[in-house]
């Protein structure tokens, strides 16, 4: 894992289409521009998802991992 | 509203007036035959929730923007003129209704009411007043497109961490990929969501039949049909048009998703390769004998949703049965059920923009026909479907299990006997 802490970690897990997606649109006010978000999904599609998310709306994927069918995807909000 | 954006909304309204168009707006009589067809009428009996009633928003902008008589004598036809005030009586036109069309099969002239609900949503759009949500989807599957590359290597390896998970469902033969990816001269691209539920019951069945197919790189949902924008619907489209002819297949197999099947089959002109919603594949290896499920597996009493997408528009409705057949025992139809069922009261875009308090509200009369079965079981081929009756499931306590009909199938495969 990069350089950064976590402010928050939201659990995507099992959520019907488009909802990650949908979620994290909404989540990311949650937090302060420039902290960053932990999601934990199980969707493949939300790795291509995420990225085009972040880069439609102006935010940034740090990274993503993958460990025994968990997905972590660490957003930062920009905007 | 100033006089530019008057103009541009005026274009954009003529664009969408084909002949048929015109007489969709102009040949209601009034007659009503379309009101109680409406799932949101007959749940909450408001003129404004009928199908009449929306698109009469839509014809009063009309009146007054495209026929003489309205610009000369507008209140003989209740001519209104486009105005802010107006343009939330559209929203309300276009998104208190999923699309579903049960109304025009009743109508009597046959008016096709969801090409009057495109006028509404392309002049939604025009305003910028469309629900974002529904255009920040469209845009980033659009993006997903554009940078598709980028992401092949971490979706390929999350989708090989779901391989256990197909092969507890069915075992693929030695040397087979559970699920095989950019397979070229695959015969069949099989498009699924984001979600795992909607690629790994799709897997296990078609490794049991041997299928020789490949999973997409991208979802099957169009967010740019919801939104009512025709260029963003054939981007997204195009993007798995493309993969498909780069392949080589023979057959695209839509998954359980009503609006990516309506999209890809009837709205993106000829293709070079045949488009099936998933529920004809599964039918198609029962009936040729490449599959073989356990009736006893599902022993609960089963009912069957008709997703709008897939049975009233898309004209799949025997091979559910099918299906059903094979599947169970105890299965009892929804009243009415195929052409005439009740919408689940979540297309449109609906799901996606939450609307809970709306989607519940106006779905009462279908958790009362599907309480009214006593079934355990409701299953369906749609995730729109599936998350709307999952929620009124819980709204109206019906104490039922929601399943999608591959999941139901994947778990009753056997081994031919």
């Amino acid at each position: 894992m990069g350089d950064y802490s976590i402010a928050k970690t939201l659990d995507y897990k099992g959520l019907p289409c488009p909802m990650p997606v949908v979620k994290i649109s909404q989540d990311i006010g949650s937090v302060d521009v420039g902290e960053v978000i932990e999601v934990l999904t199980t969707d493949p599609g939300s790795l291509a998802d995420f990225p085009a998310w972040a880069k439609t709306s102006g935010n940034e994927i740090l990274e993503t991992q993958q460990d025994e069918g968990t997905i972590h995807i660490f957003v930062r909000r920009v905007k | 509203m100033d006089a530019t954006q008057k103009q541009e909304l005026r274009r954009l309204f003529a664009s969408r007036l084909t002949g048929a168009v015109r007489m969709y707006l102009e040949a209601c009589t009034h007659c009503g035959t379309c009101i109680p067809a409406c799932h949101a009428y007959a749940s909450e009996p408001e003129l404004r929730h009928s199908s009449v009633g929306r698109a009469e928003n839509i014809r009063r902008l009309f009146w007054r923007h495209f026929r003489p008589q309205g610009r000369l004598a507008g209140w003989l036809n209740e001519a209104v003129e486009l105005s802010e005030d107006w343009m939330e009586k559209v929203y309300e036109t276009a998104y208190t209704c999923t699309g579903c069309r049960r109304c025009v099969t009743y109508c009597p002239f046959g008016i096709d009411t969801q090409q009057i609900q495109s006028i509404a949503k392309l002049l939604l759009i025009g305003a910028g007043r469309e629900p974002q949500v529904l255009s920040m989807l469209a845009d980033m599957s659009i993006a997903k497109g554009e940078n598709v590359e980028a992401t092949k290597a971490s979706f390929t390896q999350a989708v090989q961490g779901l391989e256990e998970e197909v092969i507890a469902r069915w075992r693929s033969e030695a040397g087979r990929e559970a699920i095989p990816i950019d397979e070229k001269d695959a015969d069949l691209l099989y498009v699924a969501l984001a979600g795992k539920h909607s690629i790994i019951p799709a897997a296990a069945i078609m490794n049991a039949a041997g299928e020789n197919w490949s999973l997409s790189y991208f979802e099957a949902v169009n967010f740019g049909a919801f939104v009512g924008n025709p260029e963003k619907t054939r981007e997204i489209s195009q993007r798995i048009i493309d993969e498909a002819v780069r392949l080589g297949v023979r057959e695209v197999a839509i998954c359980e998703c009503g609006t990516a099947y309506r999209v890809m089959k009837f709205m993106m002109g000829e293709l070079p390769f045949r488009v099936v919603s998933f529920v004809e594949v599964i039918a198609r290896y029962l009936r040729e004998g490449r599959i073989q499920i356990d009736p006893r597996k599902t022993e609960q009493r089963l009912t069957y949703h008709d997703p709008c997408q897939i049975a009233r528009n898309g004209g799949v409705m025997e091979e559910a049965r099918e299906i059903l057949a094979h599947l169970t025992r105890d299965f009892v139809e929804l009243q009415p059920n195929r052409v005439e069922n009740w919408c689940c009261g979540g297309g449109g875009g609906l799901v996606a923009m939450g609307e809970k308090e709306f989607r519940m509200r106006s779905a009462r009369v279908k958790a009362e026909q599907v309480r009214a079965t006593g079934a355990e079981v409701l299953a369906t081929a749609c995730e729109n479907c599936h998350t709307q009756l999952s929620d009124l499931n819980e709204h109206y306590a019906l104490g039922m299990r929601v399943a999608f009909l591959s999941d139901l199938v994947s778990q009753a495969l056997v081994a031919s006997q």
